[in-house]
Protein backbone atom coordinates (compact mmCIF):
# COMPACT_ATOMS: atom_id res chain seq x y z
CA UNK A 1 0.00 0.00 0.00
CA UNK A 2 1.06 3.71 -0.59
CA UNK A 3 0.22 6.92 1.42
CA UNK A 4 -2.98 7.60 -0.18
CA UNK A 5 -3.95 3.76 0.32
CA UNK A 6 -3.74 4.73 4.39
CA UNK A 7 -5.22 7.98 4.15
CA UNK A 8 -8.33 6.84 2.98
CA UNK A 9 -8.33 4.28 5.80
CA UNK A 10 -8.11 7.42 8.23
CA UNK A 11 -11.62 8.59 8.75
CA UNK A 12 -12.91 4.46 9.49
CA UNK A 13 -9.84 4.07 11.53
CA UNK A 14 -11.58 7.64 13.86
CA UNK A 15 -14.55 5.35 13.97
CA UNK A 16 -12.52 2.39 15.27
CA UNK A 17 -14.69 0.79 12.09
CA UNK A 18 -11.25 -1.25 10.43
CA UNK A 19 -10.78 -4.82 10.34
CA UNK A 20 -8.62 -6.02 12.62
CA UNK A 21 -5.71 -6.65 9.61
CA UNK A 22 -6.00 -3.24 8.46
CA UNK A 23 -5.57 -1.39 11.96
CA UNK A 24 -2.80 -3.37 12.60
CA UNK A 25 -1.38 -2.14 8.42
CA UNK A 26 -2.50 1.91 9.48
CA UNK A 27 -0.86 1.98 12.77
CA UNK A 28 2.59 0.98 11.57
CA UNK A 29 2.09 3.28 8.85
CA UNK A 30 1.43 5.97 11.32
CA UNK A 31 4.47 5.48 13.04
CA UNK A 32 6.66 6.54 10.63
CA UNK A 33 4.05 8.98 9.31
CA UNK A 34 3.32 12.40 10.71
CA UNK A 35 0.94 13.80 8.09
CA UNK A 36 -1.47 10.92 8.45
CA UNK A 37 -1.21 11.12 12.54
CA UNK A 38 -2.58 15.08 12.24
CA UNK A 39 -5.33 14.03 9.84
CA UNK A 40 -6.10 11.20 11.97
CA UNK A 41 -6.37 13.46 15.11
CA UNK A 42 -8.54 15.67 12.85
CA UNK A 43 -10.91 13.04 12.04
CA UNK A 44 -10.82 12.24 15.89
CA UNK A 45 -11.96 15.29 16.53
CA UNK A 46 -15.36 15.32 14.26
CA UNK A 47 -16.13 11.70 14.78
CA UNK A 48 -15.94 13.05 18.91
CA UNK A 49 -19.03 15.40 18.09
CA UNK A 50 -21.22 12.45 17.26
CA UNK A 51 -20.89 11.88 21.20
CA UNK A 52 -23.28 14.76 21.72
CA UNK A 53 -25.98 12.90 19.61
CA UNK A 54 -26.56 10.49 22.10
CA UNK A 55 -29.46 11.45 25.08
CA UNK A 56 -27.97 13.24 27.88
CA UNK A 57 -28.17 10.79 30.95
CA UNK A 58 -27.54 11.97 34.64
CA UNK A 59 -25.29 9.07 36.43
CA UNK A 60 -25.91 8.00 39.82
CA UNK A 61 -24.05 9.93 42.76
CA UNK A 62 -22.53 6.53 43.49
CA UNK A 63 -20.12 7.24 40.68
CA UNK A 64 -18.75 10.65 41.61
CA UNK A 65 -18.34 9.16 44.93
CA UNK A 66 -16.58 5.58 44.14
CA UNK A 67 -14.62 7.94 42.16
CA UNK A 68 -13.50 10.32 44.27
CA UNK A 69 -13.00 7.59 47.28
CA UNK A 70 -10.62 5.75 45.05
CA UNK A 71 -8.55 9.17 44.08
CA UNK A 72 -8.33 9.84 47.66
CA UNK A 73 -7.17 6.23 48.38
CA UNK A 74 -4.40 6.92 45.65
CA UNK A 75 -3.56 9.69 46.49
CA UNK A 76 -3.21 8.54 50.50
CA UNK A 77 -0.36 5.59 48.57
CA UNK A 78 0.77 7.68 45.67
CA UNK A 79 3.69 4.73 44.57
CA UNK A 80 0.99 1.97 43.58
CA UNK A 81 -0.36 4.60 41.00
CA UNK A 82 0.67 3.85 37.31
CA UNK A 83 1.31 7.13 36.09
CA UNK A 84 3.65 6.41 32.73
CA UNK A 85 2.39 4.88 29.55
CA UNK A 86 2.45 1.17 29.35
CA UNK A 87 5.91 0.29 27.51
CA UNK A 88 8.08 2.58 30.06
CA UNK A 89 6.26 0.72 32.92
CA UNK A 90 6.91 -2.31 31.48
CA UNK A 91 10.77 -1.76 31.03
CA UNK A 92 10.56 0.00 34.40
CA UNK A 93 9.21 -3.22 36.14
CA UNK A 94 11.71 -5.18 34.68
CA UNK A 95 13.82 -3.01 35.85
CA UNK A 96 12.52 -2.87 39.44
CA UNK A 97 11.45 -6.76 38.73
CA UNK A 98 15.77 -7.01 38.50
CA UNK A 99 16.43 -5.12 41.40
CA UNK A 100 14.32 -6.87 43.93
CA UNK A 101 15.64 -9.99 42.45
CA UNK A 102 19.41 -8.80 42.91
CA UNK A 103 18.13 -7.26 46.76
CA UNK A 104 16.50 -10.80 47.56
CA UNK A 105 19.70 -12.66 46.21
CA UNK A 106 22.14 -10.11 48.07
CA UNK A 107 19.63 -10.60 50.92
CA UNK A 108 19.84 -14.77 50.63
CA UNK A 109 23.43 -14.96 50.57
CA UNK A 110 23.84 -12.73 53.75
CA UNK A 111 21.67 -14.51 55.57
CA UNK A 112 23.15 -17.27 54.62
CA UNK A 113 26.59 -16.54 55.19
CA UNK A 114 25.42 -15.17 58.91
CA UNK A 115 24.06 -19.04 59.30
CA UNK A 116 26.69 -20.40 58.45
CA UNK A 117 28.39 -18.50 60.41
CA UNK A 118 26.99 -18.58 63.25
CA UNK A 119 26.92 -22.63 62.75
CA UNK A 120 30.40 -22.44 62.40
CA UNK A 121 30.97 -20.21 65.63
CA UNK A 122 28.84 -22.41 67.98
CA UNK A 123 30.79 -25.83 66.40
CA UNK A 124 34.07 -24.45 67.55
CA UNK A 125 32.32 -23.38 70.66
CA UNK A 126 30.74 -26.55 71.38
CA UNK A 127 34.02 -27.93 70.44
CA UNK A 128 36.39 -25.87 72.89
CA UNK A 129 33.68 -26.97 75.86
CA UNK A 130 33.80 -30.17 74.83
CA UNK A 131 37.76 -30.09 74.94
CA UNK A 132 37.45 -27.98 77.87
CA UNK A 133 35.20 -30.32 79.62
CA UNK A 134 37.86 -33.49 78.34
CA UNK A 135 40.71 -32.11 79.49
CA UNK A 136 39.61 -30.87 83.07
CA UNK A 137 37.86 -34.63 83.09
CA UNK A 138 41.11 -36.52 82.49
CA UNK A 139 43.20 -34.32 84.98
CA UNK A 140 44.53 -36.79 87.21
CA UNK A 141 42.06 -36.69 90.38
CA UNK A 142 39.28 -35.66 88.39
CA UNK A 143 35.86 -37.03 88.86
CA UNK A 144 33.13 -37.31 86.34
CA UNK A 145 29.33 -37.85 86.75
CA UNK A 146 26.13 -38.01 85.31
CA UNK A 147 22.80 -36.07 85.44
CA UNK A 148 19.53 -37.19 84.59
CA UNK A 149 16.40 -35.40 83.69
CA UNK A 150 13.50 -35.59 86.15
CA UNK A 151 9.97 -34.68 86.01
CA UNK A 152 9.77 -31.56 83.62
CA UNK A 153 13.59 -32.12 82.92
CA UNK A 154 12.60 -35.65 81.46
CA UNK A 155 14.70 -36.16 78.32
CA UNK A 156 17.77 -33.85 79.54
CA UNK A 157 21.05 -35.29 80.82
CA UNK A 158 23.98 -33.58 81.94
CA UNK A 159 27.86 -34.35 82.69
CA UNK A 160 29.17 -32.71 85.38
CA UNK A 161 33.36 -32.65 86.31
CA UNK A 162 35.65 -31.63 88.57
CA UNK A 163 39.08 -31.89 89.57
CA UNK A 164 40.55 -31.95 93.20
CA UNK A 165 40.57 -27.95 93.61
CA UNK A 166 36.78 -27.93 92.69
CA UNK A 167 37.21 -26.63 89.56
CA UNK A 168 33.84 -27.60 87.77
CA UNK A 169 32.09 -27.88 84.73
CA UNK A 170 28.44 -28.71 83.53
CA UNK A 171 27.53 -29.51 80.15
CA UNK A 172 23.74 -30.30 79.91
CA UNK A 173 21.82 -31.64 76.77
CA UNK A 174 18.25 -31.17 76.01
CA UNK A 175 16.86 -29.01 78.76
CA UNK A 176 13.84 -27.17 77.88
CA UNK A 177 13.72 -23.07 77.35
CA UNK A 178 13.75 -20.93 79.95
CA UNK A 179 11.21 -18.56 80.22
CA UNK A 180 11.53 -14.90 80.55
CA UNK A 181 13.35 -13.73 84.23
CA UNK A 182 14.30 -17.61 84.98
CA UNK A 183 17.66 -19.70 85.10
CA UNK A 184 18.88 -22.61 85.29
CA UNK A 185 20.72 -23.24 88.74
CA UNK A 186 23.27 -25.49 90.17
CA UNK A 187 23.28 -26.70 93.49
CA UNK A 188 25.75 -28.98 95.59
CA UNK A 189 23.72 -31.17 98.05
CA UNK A 190 25.37 -32.96 101.07
CA UNK A 191 24.06 -35.51 103.37
CA UNK A 192 21.16 -33.87 104.90
CA UNK A 193 22.60 -30.57 104.83
CA UNK A 194 20.58 -27.80 103.00
CA UNK A 195 21.91 -27.85 99.29
CA UNK A 196 24.78 -25.13 98.41
CA UNK A 197 24.08 -22.84 95.51
CA UNK A 198 26.15 -23.23 92.25
CA UNK A 199 25.70 -20.71 89.62
CA UNK A 200 23.21 -20.31 87.22
CA UNK A 201 22.79 -20.88 83.52
CA UNK A 202 20.69 -20.43 80.35
CA UNK A 203 20.46 -22.84 77.42
CA UNK A 204 20.77 -22.15 73.76
CA UNK A 205 17.98 -22.96 71.44
CA UNK A 206 19.04 -26.11 70.83
CA UNK A 207 18.36 -26.89 74.87
CA UNK A 208 22.37 -27.21 75.15
CA UNK A 209 23.78 -25.49 78.30
CA UNK A 210 27.20 -24.57 79.84
CA UNK A 211 28.09 -23.52 83.61
CA UNK A 212 31.80 -23.27 84.72
CA UNK A 213 32.04 -23.23 88.85
CA UNK A 214 33.93 -23.43 91.85
CA UNK A 215 32.43 -25.80 94.01
CA UNK A 216 31.89 -25.93 97.86
CA UNK A 217 34.95 -27.72 99.82
CA UNK A 218 32.12 -29.33 101.83
CA UNK A 219 31.03 -31.29 98.39
CA UNK A 220 34.40 -32.42 96.96
CA UNK A 221 34.44 -35.56 98.65
CA UNK A 222 30.61 -36.21 98.63
CA UNK A 223 27.74 -34.54 96.87
CA UNK A 224 24.63 -34.87 94.68
CA UNK A 225 24.57 -32.57 92.29
CA UNK A 226 21.24 -30.83 90.78
CA UNK A 227 20.04 -28.22 88.49
CA UNK A 228 16.83 -26.18 89.29
CA UNK A 229 14.68 -23.73 87.56
CA UNK A 230 14.95 -20.20 89.62
CA UNK A 231 14.66 -16.56 89.05
CA UNK A 232 17.42 -15.17 86.77
CA UNK A 233 19.87 -13.58 89.27
CA UNK A 234 19.75 -16.77 91.23
CA UNK A 235 18.44 -18.25 94.93
CA UNK A 236 20.29 -19.16 98.23
CA UNK A 237 17.74 -21.81 98.97
CA UNK A 238 16.27 -23.76 95.54
CA UNK A 239 12.61 -22.81 95.19
CA UNK A 240 12.20 -24.33 92.39
CA UNK A 241 11.13 -27.74 90.34
CA UNK A 242 14.53 -30.17 90.19
CA UNK A 243 15.01 -30.50 86.17
CA UNK A 244 18.54 -32.47 86.56
CA UNK A 245 19.81 -34.25 89.12
CA UNK A 246 23.09 -37.22 89.80
CA UNK A 247 22.12 -40.24 91.62
CA UNK A 248 25.13 -41.27 92.43
CA UNK A 249 26.88 -40.08 95.04
CA UNK A 250 30.06 -39.10 93.96
CA UNK B 1 -6.81 22.47 29.27
CA UNK B 2 -6.21 24.10 32.64
CA UNK B 3 -8.38 21.48 34.42
CA UNK B 4 -5.91 18.46 32.78
CA UNK B 5 -2.99 20.18 33.73
CA UNK B 6 -4.49 20.23 37.19
CA UNK B 7 -5.54 16.39 37.44
CA UNK B 8 -1.95 15.86 36.40
CA UNK B 9 -0.81 18.09 39.16
CA UNK B 10 -3.19 15.37 41.63
CA UNK B 11 -5.86 17.93 42.05
CA UNK B 12 -8.32 16.27 43.46
CA UNK B 13 -11.01 18.85 43.09
CA UNK B 14 -10.31 19.89 39.34
CA UNK B 15 -11.12 16.41 38.67
CA UNK B 16 -14.46 16.77 40.25
CA UNK B 17 -14.75 19.43 38.27
CA UNK B 18 -13.91 17.77 35.16
CA UNK B 19 -17.05 15.06 35.93
CA UNK B 20 -19.43 17.45 36.50
CA UNK B 21 -18.92 19.12 33.61
CA UNK B 22 -19.21 16.25 31.28
CA UNK B 23 -20.58 13.31 33.59
CA UNK B 24 -23.80 13.81 31.76
CA UNK B 25 -22.53 13.89 27.69
CA UNK B 26 -20.38 10.92 28.40
CA UNK B 27 -22.84 9.02 30.42
CA UNK B 28 -25.14 9.74 27.89
CA UNK B 29 -22.93 8.04 25.32
CA UNK B 30 -21.86 4.85 27.50
CA UNK B 31 -25.75 4.39 28.00
CA UNK B 32 -26.05 4.81 24.30
CA UNK B 33 -23.57 2.22 23.85
CA UNK B 34 -24.45 -0.25 26.10
CA UNK B 35 -27.75 0.42 27.14
CA UNK B 36 -27.01 -1.19 30.52
CA UNK B 37 -27.14 1.78 33.40
CA UNK B 38 -24.75 -0.45 35.88
CA UNK B 39 -22.28 -1.08 33.26
CA UNK B 40 -22.45 2.72 31.95
CA UNK B 41 -21.48 3.58 35.27
CA UNK B 42 -18.99 1.23 35.65
CA UNK B 43 -17.12 2.64 32.57
CA UNK B 44 -18.07 5.90 33.70
CA UNK B 45 -15.79 5.18 36.50
CA UNK B 46 -13.30 3.88 34.89
CA UNK B 47 -13.26 6.69 32.55
CA UNK B 48 -12.37 9.18 34.86
CA UNK B 49 -9.71 7.23 37.11
CA UNK B 50 -7.64 6.97 33.62
CA UNK B 51 -8.52 10.62 33.07
CA UNK B 52 -6.75 10.93 36.75
CA UNK B 53 -4.27 8.16 35.98
CA UNK B 54 -3.04 9.64 32.57
CA UNK B 55 -4.07 13.31 32.96
CA UNK B 56 -0.01 13.37 31.83
CA UNK B 57 -0.21 12.34 28.51
CA UNK B 58 -2.81 14.85 27.23
CA UNK B 59 -1.44 16.47 24.77
CA UNK B 60 -2.84 19.73 23.91
CA UNK B 61 -0.95 20.29 20.21
CA UNK B 62 -2.55 16.83 19.42
CA UNK B 63 -6.51 17.60 19.78
CA UNK B 64 -9.00 19.39 22.10
CA UNK B 65 -9.39 17.96 25.87
CA UNK B 66 -13.46 16.92 24.29
CA UNK B 67 -12.14 14.57 22.14
CA UNK B 68 -9.50 12.99 24.02
CA UNK B 69 -11.93 12.45 26.63
CA UNK B 70 -15.11 11.47 24.68
CA UNK B 71 -12.61 9.37 22.57
CA UNK B 72 -10.98 7.62 25.87
CA UNK B 73 -14.97 6.89 27.09
CA UNK B 74 -16.60 6.11 23.82
CA UNK B 75 -13.52 3.47 22.93
CA UNK B 76 -13.73 1.92 26.76
CA UNK B 77 -17.71 1.84 26.18
CA UNK B 78 -17.27 -0.11 22.71
CA UNK B 79 -14.63 -2.47 24.47
CA UNK B 80 -16.96 -3.18 27.28
CA UNK B 81 -19.78 -3.90 24.58
CA UNK B 82 -17.78 -6.11 22.89
CA UNK B 83 -16.04 -8.06 25.75
CA UNK B 84 -19.94 -8.26 27.12
CA UNK B 85 -21.06 -9.12 23.21
CA UNK B 86 -24.18 -8.23 24.32
CA UNK B 87 -25.90 -7.51 21.15
CA UNK B 88 -29.17 -7.73 22.80
CA UNK B 89 -29.56 -4.13 23.71
CA UNK B 90 -32.80 -2.23 22.43
CA UNK B 91 -31.95 -0.09 19.16
CA UNK B 92 -34.84 2.17 19.25
CA UNK B 93 -33.53 4.88 21.96
CA UNK B 94 -37.26 5.59 22.49
CA UNK B 95 -37.83 2.82 24.60
CA UNK B 96 -34.69 2.76 27.36
CA UNK B 97 -35.78 3.68 30.50
CA UNK B 98 -32.59 6.46 30.94
CA UNK B 99 -34.49 8.78 28.88
CA UNK B 100 -37.14 10.00 31.66
CA UNK B 101 -33.58 10.20 33.85
CA UNK B 102 -32.09 13.04 31.56
CA UNK B 103 -30.61 15.69 34.05
CA UNK B 104 -30.71 19.18 34.15
CA UNK B 105 -28.10 19.72 32.74
CA UNK B 106 -29.22 18.05 29.60
CA UNK B 107 -31.57 21.48 29.03
CA UNK B 108 -28.12 23.46 29.56
CA UNK B 109 -27.91 25.75 26.57
CA UNK B 110 -24.36 25.31 25.67
CA UNK B 111 -24.99 21.42 25.65
CA UNK B 112 -28.63 21.89 23.50
CA UNK B 113 -26.30 24.08 21.42
CA UNK B 114 -23.50 21.55 20.72
CA UNK B 115 -26.76 19.05 20.34
CA UNK B 116 -28.45 21.33 17.36
CA UNK B 117 -25.11 21.73 15.23
CA UNK B 118 -24.89 17.82 14.96
CA UNK B 119 -28.14 16.73 14.68
CA UNK B 120 -28.86 19.41 12.10
CA UNK B 121 -25.40 18.70 10.23
CA UNK B 122 -26.62 14.81 10.68
CA UNK B 123 -30.07 15.57 9.10
CA UNK B 124 -28.52 16.79 5.89
CA UNK B 125 -26.62 13.38 5.55
CA UNK B 126 -28.49 10.77 3.23
CA UNK B 127 -29.42 8.10 5.24
CA UNK B 128 -27.23 5.94 3.65
CA UNK B 129 -24.02 7.85 4.83
CA UNK B 130 -25.70 8.35 8.13
CA UNK B 131 -26.39 4.93 8.96
CA UNK B 132 -22.82 3.17 8.72
CA UNK B 133 -21.66 6.06 10.81
CA UNK B 134 -23.63 5.66 13.65
CA UNK B 135 -23.80 1.92 13.43
CA UNK B 136 -20.16 2.80 13.73
CA UNK B 137 -19.81 4.70 16.79
CA UNK B 138 -22.55 3.83 18.68
CA UNK B 139 -22.49 -0.22 18.23
CA UNK B 140 -18.35 -0.06 17.90
CA UNK B 141 -19.18 -2.50 14.20
CA UNK B 142 -16.43 -2.63 11.83
CA UNK B 143 -16.58 -1.54 7.95
CA UNK B 144 -17.35 -5.33 7.11
CA UNK B 145 -20.01 -5.84 10.01
CA UNK B 146 -21.46 -3.06 8.90
CA UNK B 147 -21.71 -4.39 5.47
CA UNK B 148 -23.49 -7.75 6.42
CA UNK B 149 -25.97 -5.69 8.70
CA UNK B 150 -26.64 -3.38 6.10
CA UNK B 151 -26.36 -6.21 3.12
CA UNK B 152 -24.33 -3.69 1.24
CA UNK B 153 -21.28 -4.22 -0.50
CA UNK B 154 -18.10 -3.85 1.66
CA UNK B 155 -16.48 -0.95 -0.95
CA UNK B 156 -19.96 0.89 -0.94
CA UNK B 157 -19.79 0.89 3.01
CA UNK B 158 -16.32 2.43 3.08
CA UNK B 159 -17.05 4.82 0.37
CA UNK B 160 -20.57 6.11 2.33
CA UNK B 161 -18.34 6.22 5.71
CA UNK B 162 -15.66 8.05 4.66
CA UNK B 163 -18.20 10.61 2.74
CA UNK B 164 -20.39 10.97 5.50
CA UNK B 165 -17.44 11.69 7.66
CA UNK B 166 -16.19 14.52 5.67
CA UNK B 167 -19.92 16.06 4.72
CA UNK B 168 -19.95 16.15 8.48
CA UNK B 169 -16.26 17.96 8.65
CA UNK B 170 -17.58 20.03 6.22
CA UNK B 171 -20.58 21.19 7.96
CA UNK B 172 -19.22 22.09 11.12
CA UNK B 173 -16.03 23.30 10.14
CA UNK B 174 -15.92 26.39 12.50
CA UNK B 175 -17.83 25.16 15.21
CA UNK B 176 -15.21 23.72 16.71
CA UNK B 177 -15.02 25.74 19.40
CA UNK B 178 -17.88 24.51 20.69
CA UNK B 179 -16.80 21.08 21.42
CA UNK B 180 -13.52 22.85 23.24
CA UNK B 181 -13.76 23.53 27.23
Amino acid sequence: MVHEDYKEMIPARALSALDAAEERALNEHLENCDQCRKELEDWQATAATLAVVADPVEPSPKVRERILSEVRKELATPEVIPFRSTSRNVWRSFGSLGAMAAVVLLTALIVGLIVIWRENRAIKEELARTREFVQLATTPGAKTNELKGVDLGAGATAKFAYDKTGHAMLMADNLPSVPRGKAYQLWFIVGKNPPMPGKTFSPDSAGNGVVIDQMPKEALDSAIFAITLEPEGGVDKPTGQIYLRSFEVN
Amino acid sequence: MELLKAIAARDEAALAQLYDRYRVILFGLLMRILNNREEAEDVLQEVFLQVWRKAEDFDEERGRPFTWLVTLGRSRGIDRLRTLASRERVAEAGARDAVEEISDAASDAFRSEQRGLVNKALAQLPDEQKRPLMLAYFDGLTQSEIAMRLDAPLGTVKTRMRTGLMTLRELLAGQGESFGF
